[in-house]
């Protein structure tokens, strides 16, 4: 019994350790949202340069908190700006009364939460983390899991 | 009440590995579990219930805060006077500290205020911003009220040190022009292209303010204001053109200072940058054109910068010159003439989101015959050259 159980936990963590080795983007929407959107259209909502998805509703994009490792590789790979040029961009936008930034989640499970409730939502995610609550709209990193 | 029943079957679909792992695992009685689980969904269920109450107050929200805060040491090695530096350590220049409202009136208009207090003016507050705007679904925007004058790239972010690479906008271009807003109105409207945006916006109004010249404050009126502003952008690059024109009225007639009363004056100039994330260029080419005594002026500046994670080295060389010397030749006032390069060498650092420090040496020099503008020189000094230290904290919240 106890083999057994030590067993079970060894397979449990290999698999979650698996999973958390195969962290992928991936971009989210409400489940009403476009089935597909392109890097730049993400691109540009996060860079206040658009404020409609492609299917035309008014976006309304979610962010993960600094620090964050998504956010981080979100940043590398989508809006290509570092976290201290975008504070600032901010600042200059918000001040200048030309938009909000995105709001900002304190975690994956709140951003998960908050985009299958709010129409028109975007945001970003760690692909394990993506359930049937929420749309899957790009992979940033190729589809490689597919399926979703 | 749909929306809870959903996000309830949704938890549970997630919860059922963890209940299956738990049960291989521990074998603890089902009741003992279902307890637990049952804790669980209440917390989940509770955060989620603030989650949402959260985002439905954000999108309804009515009125919006914002502010941005500086500080700043400044020392030069003589008392020439370039941005107000002294021998003397100073820390009243660079304070100041502003609140900005956004109050919606409506779905696509509102009302914005931002008040001002500057350690250099003893902190008064002062309403810097304060007018309604109407976007239309166009693309075109009105506005009427106090706004800022729209004459520089970095105009709406003149006292938002934060948006600001520098630690002062580059004197010879943003100096010559002593005043900051003015009352009136504008209509303004953005044409989206393909990966592109050209944006224009025509203003008009009047300005009435105060402003210091020769060590004295003269009153600065503006009449007749009247300008446009177009850019051109690929989210790269920017260019952009300004010209504005005006009554200008400078001093008082009966006063120690008189710089004229009812002279034509013109503002012209040209931008452009260039920002890539880790390249950073700007650049200003302005004129100032003004009938009678008042200084007309040509300046320029070059801004190149580069971001290394939070740090952002960067050099900047700016120029002015005064074309109109003549008219003040053997008067008093020839002390008005200027010619002056800068060179600055300085870095930002952003310390933490949302405050960033910032530390320059300013060398300015070439001043010729002239003052080089600079107010120790033009109450009799004789400054061939100046050097400005600055290190300047600035946050926006």
């Amino acid at each position: 019994m106890r083999k057994t159980r030590m067993a079970l936990l060894l397979l449990i963590g290999a698999l979650s350790f698996g999973s958390i080795a195969h962290a992928e983007l991936v971009i989210i929407v409400h489940p009403g949202g476009p089935d597909t959107i392109t890097k730049q259209q993400v691109r540009n909502i996060y860079l206040n340069r658009s404020s409609q998805m492609p299917d035309g509703q008014q976006a309304v994009p979610f962010e993960l908190p600094a620090g964050n490792s998504i956010r981080d590789k979100f940043n590398e790979m989508i809006t290509e700006r570092s976290d201290a040029w975008m504070q600032s961009f901010w600042s200059r936008q918000v001040l200048t009364g030309k938009g909000q930034p995105p709001t900002e989640m304190s975690s994956a499970s709140g951003m998960k939460s908050v985009v299958s409730s709010t129409l028109g939502a975007i945001g970003y995610l760690d692909s394990t983390l993506v359930d049937d609550s929420v749309k899957v709209a790009h992979y940033p990193e190729g589809d490689l899991i597919g399926g979703h | 009440m749909k929306y809870s029943l959903f996000r309830v079957r949704n938890l549970s679909l997630f919860s059922i590995p963890a209940i299956l792992t738990a049960t291989l695992l521990s074998g603890f009685p089902a009741s003992a579990f279902s307890q637990e689980n049952q804790q669980r969904l209440d917390q989940l269920e509770a955060r989620l219930n603030s989650l949402q109450k959260q985002v439905t107050e954000s999108s309804l929200e009515k009125a919006k805060f914002n502010g941005f805060f500086s500080t700043g040491y400044v020392r030069a090695t003589n008392d020439a006077g370039y941005d107000d530096s002294s021998e003397e350590s100073d820390l009243q220049t660079l304070s100041l500290f502003g609140l900005q409202g956004t109050f919606a009136l409506g779905r696509n208009t509102d009302a914005v205020l931002q008040l001002v207090s500057r350690g250099s003016e003893d902190w008064d507050t002062e309403l810097e911003w304060g007018y309604v705007r109407h976007q239309f679904h166009t693309g075109t925007e009105v506005r009427a009220g106090k706004m800022r004058l729209p004459l520089f790239m970095e105009s709406e972010t003149l006292e938002i040190g934060f948006g600001q690479p520098w630690a002062r906008p580059p004197e010879a271009v943003y100096d010559p022009i002593p005043v900051r807003s003015y009352l009136g109105a504008d209509v303004s409207h953005t044409f989206n292209l393909d990966s592109s945006s050209i944006g224009t916006r025509l203003f008009a109004g009047h300005l009435d303010d105060e402003a210091d010249s020769l060590g004295q404050t003269v009153d600065v009126e503006l009449r007749n204001l009247i300008g446009l502003t177009t850019n051109w952008t690929n989210y790269l690059w920017t260019f952009r053109g300004v010209y504005a024109r005006t009554e200008a009225f400078v001093g008082d007639p009966a006063g120690p200072v008189n710089l004229g009363q009812d002279e034509k004056a013109e503002f012209m100039g040209l931008g452009m940058s260039y920002d890539d994330g880790a390249w950073l260029l700007m650049s200003e080419l302005t004129r100032v054109k003004v009938d009678g005594v008042f200084q007309n002026t040509d300046s320029a500046y070059i801004t190149f910068g580069r971001r290394i994670v939070e740090v952002m080295p960067y050099v900047t060389a700016s120029w002015i010159e005064s074309k109109d010397n003549f008219k003040r030749e053997g008067t008093a006032l020839s002390v008005l003439d200027v010619r002056r390069q800068a060179y600055s060498l300085g870095f930002r650092w952003d310390l933490v989101p949302s405050v960033a420090m910032k530390f320059d040496w300013t060398h300015a020099r070439g001043f010729s015959n002239t003052t080089g503008g600079l107010i120790g020189n033009q109450l009799g000094g004789n400054f061939e050259s100046t050097d400005v230290y600055t290190v300047r904290l600035d946050a926006a919240f």
